[in-house]
């Protein structure tokens, strides 16, 4: 997700190539195309522009819609719903072949990562993992970040594991089944934290983790990208 | 050299310029393939620059094509350089084309329900982002087919990709 103004100019984007299984957006306005994962112009009158990331979560529209209840959502259009991805097209998608591979991390090419660009590194988490462990205690270069799983065992979200106001790092442990929507608890302050970081209860309410931004991406196209990555759990 | 040659010489050119600037950009932009950075960077110029020079190389095709008939060669002669010449333009026209751009249909007006009146699944994965106050989600059912959709949220410009 980005915006797409650049010095005021409002860009309008098609796909208009691939890139290493990774695709190429033109832009209809100055006829620049840009890198999708990375947002960086690759040829045209604007290259070597970055866009500016608008950070996202991948979410199970249940928990979002629990979290933006005013919210909307985007409609199909009628004409290319027959067209749309099936339920198991992640299934499906992990058999298609790659062109790029990168061996030596014990990880499949369409392995599905959770990847972090922060704080001066890369760091990858696999998805499966993540989600069999349910929360991560982790860093990526030398900052404390927390993973956790929501109650819907499939939404991920990554926050900087310090709480406002306190040094170092905290002590999160995830509880579930609480009707309030807890879903982490601090052992310094003992507060209840929601999905979205947020103290809901406690001496530290009020007060809410800092989000960390973070993609789900192929393996072979986060490492494609991100050359220097460490991985969660690997000898790195 | 006579003049037949040269605007021979000339059509062979603008054929070779119209065949290289619609087909190049096809052969290493295309799925299942590697791209180098290099052939990449080399395909994308040849995209951003050959409406202009397939309207040149038509043209001058066509051109070249007048001046051989007029040099009086035979007439099965002739029909060679205006068929030679005739391709040339249906390239300039091909060169304007992308086949991503046929084949892709991203969003540039997208239309949104309420969360409370979508009949999804509540399993269904969304990637949602706010921004200024407002919430939108994009079901990855479609999102993994148009990939891009060019919109709104709390009064920003965003692209929403997948």
């Amino acid at each position: 997700m980005w915006r797409r103004e650049i010095d005021g100019l409002r860009l309008t984007f098609h796909l208009a190539g691939i890139n290493n299984q990774n695709f190429v957006m033109r832009d209809e306005e100055t006829g620049t195309y840009w890198q999708q994962i990375s947002g960086a112009a690759i040829s045209g009158p604007l290259k070597g522009r970055q866009l500016t990331l608008v950070h996202s979560d991948e979410l199970t529209l249940a928990t979002w819609k629990s979290e933006a209840p005013q919210g909307t959502v985007l409609n199909d259009v009628p004409e290319f719903t027959s067209d749309y991805a099936k339920p198991d097209w992640d299934v499906r998608m992990k058999r298609a072949p790659t062109v790029l591979s990168f061996p030596g991390y014990d990880l499949a090419d369409r392995d599905l990562m959770l990847g972090i660009q922060a704080f001066g590194a890369s760091r990858a988490f696999l998805y499966d993992r993540v989600v069999k462990e349910k929360l991560v205690k982790d860093h990526v270069g030398a900052e404390p970040v927390l993973l956790v799983v929501g109650a819907d065992d499939q939404s991920v979200r990554a926050f900087r594991d310090r709480i406002p106001g306190m040094e170092g790092a905290a002590d999160f442990y995830r509880i579930t089944g609480k009707p309030s929507g807890a879903l982490l608890i601090d052992a310094a302050t003992g507060s209840e934290w929601n999905f979205q970081g947020c103290a809901i209860s406690g001496k530290a309410k009020g007060n809410c983790l800092e989000p960390i931004a973070m993609i789900k991406d192929y393996w072979f196209d986060w490492r494609n990208y991100n050359p220097k990555t460490t991985v969660y759990g690997k000898a790195n | 050299m006579t003049r037949r040659f040269v605007f021979t010489l000339v059509l062979l050119a603008c054929l070779a310029a119209g065949l290289i600037c619609v087909a190049y950009p096809i052969y290493v932009i295309r799925p299942f393939r590697h791209q180098g950075p290099g052939e990449l960077a080399v395909a994308l110029a040849v995209t951003r620059f050959r409406p202009v020079i397939t309207v040149i190389a038509a043209i001058a095709a066509v051109l070249a094509a007048i001046g051989y008939w007029r040099a009086g060669a035979r007439k099965w002669k002739r029909v060679l350089p205006a068929a030679g010449a005739a391709l040339v333009v249906v390239l300039a026209f091909l060169a304007r084309v992308n086949v991503y751009e046929l084949m892709f249909h991203p969003l540039v007006h997208p239309a949104f329900t309420a969360a409370n009146e979508v009949k999804l699944d509540g399993a269904e994965k969304v990637v949602a982002v706010r921004v200024g106050g407002e919430a939108r989600a994009y079901p990855i059912r479609s999102m993994s087919y148009h990939h891009v959709v060019n919109d709104v949220v709390g009064g920003a410009a965003i692209v929403a990709t997948y």
